[in-house]
């Protein structure tokens, strides 16, 4: 069961128009390929997408889910959308209520094990070792952690465990984090046991039915065995601007951890038929991902190019994050940029200038999708951009 | 639906693409950073509404089945018609200069005898272009033709190759005659080239076929010339650039074509895509070293050296202080620190070790076969 309804507000402009895992990320893929790709890799052949937050571009682009193999005669990708029935239906209410309200598609292929994953993370996993984990200590419910820098450990759930790996205490984002241990938002539970932990939470009217503040907790009380699976490779949230940024920024470095080019464990993803980016004869190009489609006459540093972009002439773009269809004329300048897909900056623009607010209020530039930039136009650093809604 | 059918003719060979067409047919050869010649017909007919295509396919035709695969990446894996493979005449070394074999549709027969459709759009598969067929299409149905020719007005002087055929059209787009280039004076020549392109009835195909099926390779171009005059043949020209590709200068001058961006709006940049196979790279890494100007690069390439003029295909390895100009680095190259190229064209999977220097002349680029170690 892939969670990908939440509505992502701290990306801000990035999805405004679409759900958070559709955002495009590192250039050619979007957020919710690494988790898919995961499942293909880790041969799960049945997916289903809970989605609710805008999912229209989200829907297209997962298609019948062929992009990353998982189109199978039995199982493949679902959609799941909130819906009503007779009597009942709403909106999704927290993470565990959208797994309750579809129990009858994990009846319906009655599995042994559910795992729960979550589509705004980026990394690279091979599902199975866990649920072999999983088997091996007898667990009934076993969670993915990761170590953080403590200082960071607020923004997740925390895990306290024991010789053994079991779990023995689990606060979802507290102020002062007792271990480093994190939950990375990926749980297997045994089919009956989610069952049962699902239908007790609907019961609780206090509850918030969230799997990280409600069913963990609840489930960790009345003595589930519940197991931590220390993961050890690259795993990140980005689920703010800034850690949006800064993973992006990472993938530029030599030597990643989350390695793309590996033909062994690869990432799909569901392409737009592009030719060649083409280089032109002034372009310069330093340190920086190229997609296909992309026209670069500029001058392109750190920089991620999605897809399709256009670069023209006397640009030039620094330590900024270039999502597809984004076109920019003439004499422009980007730095430290997060510009939203389609979005065209005429010429002469300045975006992200400094120098004109105090460093300490410098940040991160942030263009809406779609939006157009009108020529001349300065914008200063930390700045984000949203077009006015009437509606 | 379509009321048309595709036949690609992709096994023609050259003895004139040096290695390039050693191992494959010219159809399966990789051409402008990702895609394969054979790519702009079957495209050109897929973006024309045609969703049952058959691919005549030569001896060698394990390249071009890899590529295909089912046909998914071009919208022919269907339940409805979808793509066929229509294996081909073995022909002697030399291959058979006539334009569409009978021989080739006799072999394949049935797949001109179960569909319905009126008309059949047969293309050759050694071009480059990118022609939306639908209103050729149109024009071959409303006047009633039983054959429509595709030509273009082109220069003699600029098209030196012997093989063309030549129509002459009246102003009723009527065509009065067939010829062969080169049994015809110099003086004579009319300029305009047939482009390998036809759309016949499909009943009159068969009929031909049954006719003409027992007098060896004989070409449907052939038949026509002589069945000129009982046979309404149309003439319907096209602006689009078409660039054949026979010799090993065609392909290094239409790859390089591609760095003008006029060539590369009408072929790649207008609505209709070029289709090929999706193989999912990553992006390409620039490191800092990199300086790159006036060239083309596909995905997955990982790129510290210099390149200039140039055309990288996919998932090429360009080690640093290597200098890359005036050439074609086909798939999966790897090469080394400080090796330079200049008018070289690398076929697939090549490694050139460091300090290497590979050159060739404008006139007569130096090709490495594919999988050698220099």
């Amino acid at each position: 069961m892939l969670l990908a309804g939440g509505q992502g507000s701290r990306l801000g402009g990035l999805t405004r128009n679409r759900a958070k895992p559709a955002v495009s990320f590192c250039g050619k893929y979007r957020i919710i390929d690494f988790t898919l790709s995961n499942c293909t890799n880790s041969n799960i052949n049945t997916v289903g997408v809970l989605i609710q937050y805008k999912p229209f571009l989200l829907n297209s682009y997962i298609g019948l889910g062929s992009a990353w193999d998982l189109d199978n005669p039995f199982g493949g990708v679902h959609i799941l959308p909130p819906f009503i029935g007779e009597t009942e239906g709403c909106w999704y209410n927290g993470t565990a209520n959208a797994v309750y309200q579809n129990y009858e598609f994990i009846d319906y292929y009655d599995p042994e094990y559910v795992i729960i994953l979550s589509g705004d993370h980026v990394y690279k996993m091979d599902y199975t070792l866990m649920l072999k984990f999983h088997k091996e200590k007898n667990a009934e419910i076993t969670l993915a952690a990761i170590q953080v820098p403590r200082e960071e450990a607020s923004r997740f759930g925390i895990l306290t465990i024991d010789s053994e790996d079991r779990v023995t205490k689990f606060t979802e984002k507290p102020a002062n984090p007792e271990s480093d241990l994190v939950s990375m938002g990926v749980y297997i539970f045994n089919g009956p046991t989610l069952k049962q932990a699902l239908i007790a939470d609907k019961a609780d009217y206090l509850s918030q039915n969230d799997f990280g503040k409600n069913i963990i907790p609840n489930q960790l009380s009345t003595g589930k065995r519940v197991f931590a699976y220390k993961f050890q490779g690259y795993w990140r949230d980005v689920g703010t601007i800034e850690s949006y940024y800064q993973a992006n920024m990472e993938s530029l470095k030599d030597g990643h951890f989350l390695n793309i080019f590996d033909p062994k464990f690869r990432i799909f993803s569901n392409e737009d038929i592009f030719p060649p980016h083409f280089v032109g004869s002034a372009a310069e190009i330093e340190n920086s991902l190229i997609c296909n489609g992309c026209s670069v006459h500029g001058r392109v540093s750190n920089s991620i190019l999605g897809a399709g972009v256009y670069v023209g002439e006397g640009v030039e773009i620094k330590d900024s994050i270039i999502l597809p269809y984004v076109k920019l004329h003439k004499g422009s300048s980007v730095y430290r940029t997060i510009i939203g897909e389609n979005a065209e900056i005429m010429e002469n623009c300045n975006i992200g200038a400094r120098g004109q607010i105090a460093p300490a209020y410098e940040g991160i530039t942030v263009i809406e999708d779609y939006h157009l930039i009108t020529e001349g136009t300065v914008i200063e650093s930390g700045m984000h951009i949203y077009r006015s809604r009437a509606m | 639906m379509s009321n048309a059918i595709g036949i690609i003719f992709a096994n023609s060979g050259s003895d004139n693409l040096q290695g390039l067409a050693q191992e494959r047919p010219i159809a399966a050869v990789p051409f402008g950073g990702r895609y394969r010649i054979l790519d702009f017909a079957l495209s050109s007919m897929v973006n024309s509404g045609i969703r049952t295509i058959g691919l005549v396919t030569p001896h060698q035709y394990r390249p071009l089945l890899d590529h295909l695969g089912a046909g998914k990446d071009w919208f022919l894996e269907r339940k409805d018609g979808g793509l066929f493979i229509l294996p081909g005449v073995m022909h002697s070394l030399a291959g058979s200069k006539d334009t569409f074999c009978i021989k080739d549709l006799q072999n394949n027969l049935e797949f001109l005898q179960k569909d319905y459709v009126e008309n059949v759009l047969i293309s050759s598969g050694d071009q480059i272009f990118n022609i939306n067929f639908r209103d050729t299409l149109e024009f071959h149905k409303d006047k009633h033709a039983d054959v429509t020719l595709i030509y273009k007005a082109v220069n003699p002087i600029d098209n030196d190759s012997q093989d063309q055929i030549l129509l002459e059209v009246d102003g009723d787009q009527n065509v009065s005659n067939i010829h062969n280039k080169h049994s015809l004076e110099r003086e004579e020549l009319a300029p305009l080239n047939f482009v390998n392109i036809i759309i016949i009835r499909r009943e009159l195909l068969l009929d031909i076929i049954e006719k003409y099926g027992s007098y060896g390779c004989i070409g449907l171009m052939v038949i026509l010339a002589s069945n000129i005059e009982v046979l309404k043949i149309l003439g319907s020209p096209t602006n689009s650039s078409i660039g054949t590709i026979h010799t090993i200068k065609d392909y290094f001058d239409r790859s390089m074509d591609l760095l003008d961006l006029k060539v590369r709006e009408q072929l790649w940049l207008g609505v209709d895509r070029t289709h090929t196979k999706i193989v999912d790279n990553p992006p390409t890494k620039y490191t800092s070293q990199a300086k790159v100007s006036n060239s083309l690069i596909a995905s997955g390439c990982s790129i510290a050296g210099e390149v200039t003029n140039s055309i990288v295909f996919r998932g090429v390895i360009l080690e640093q202080g290597c200098r890359i100009q005036n050439s074609i680095i086909l798939p999966k190259c790897h090469i080394h620190i400080n090796a330079q190229t200049n008018y070289t064209i690398l076929d697939k999977s090549v490694i050139v070790h460091g300090e290497n220097v590979l050159k060739g002349s404008e006139s007569h680029p130096l090709v490495v076969l594919k999988k050698t170690v220099i």
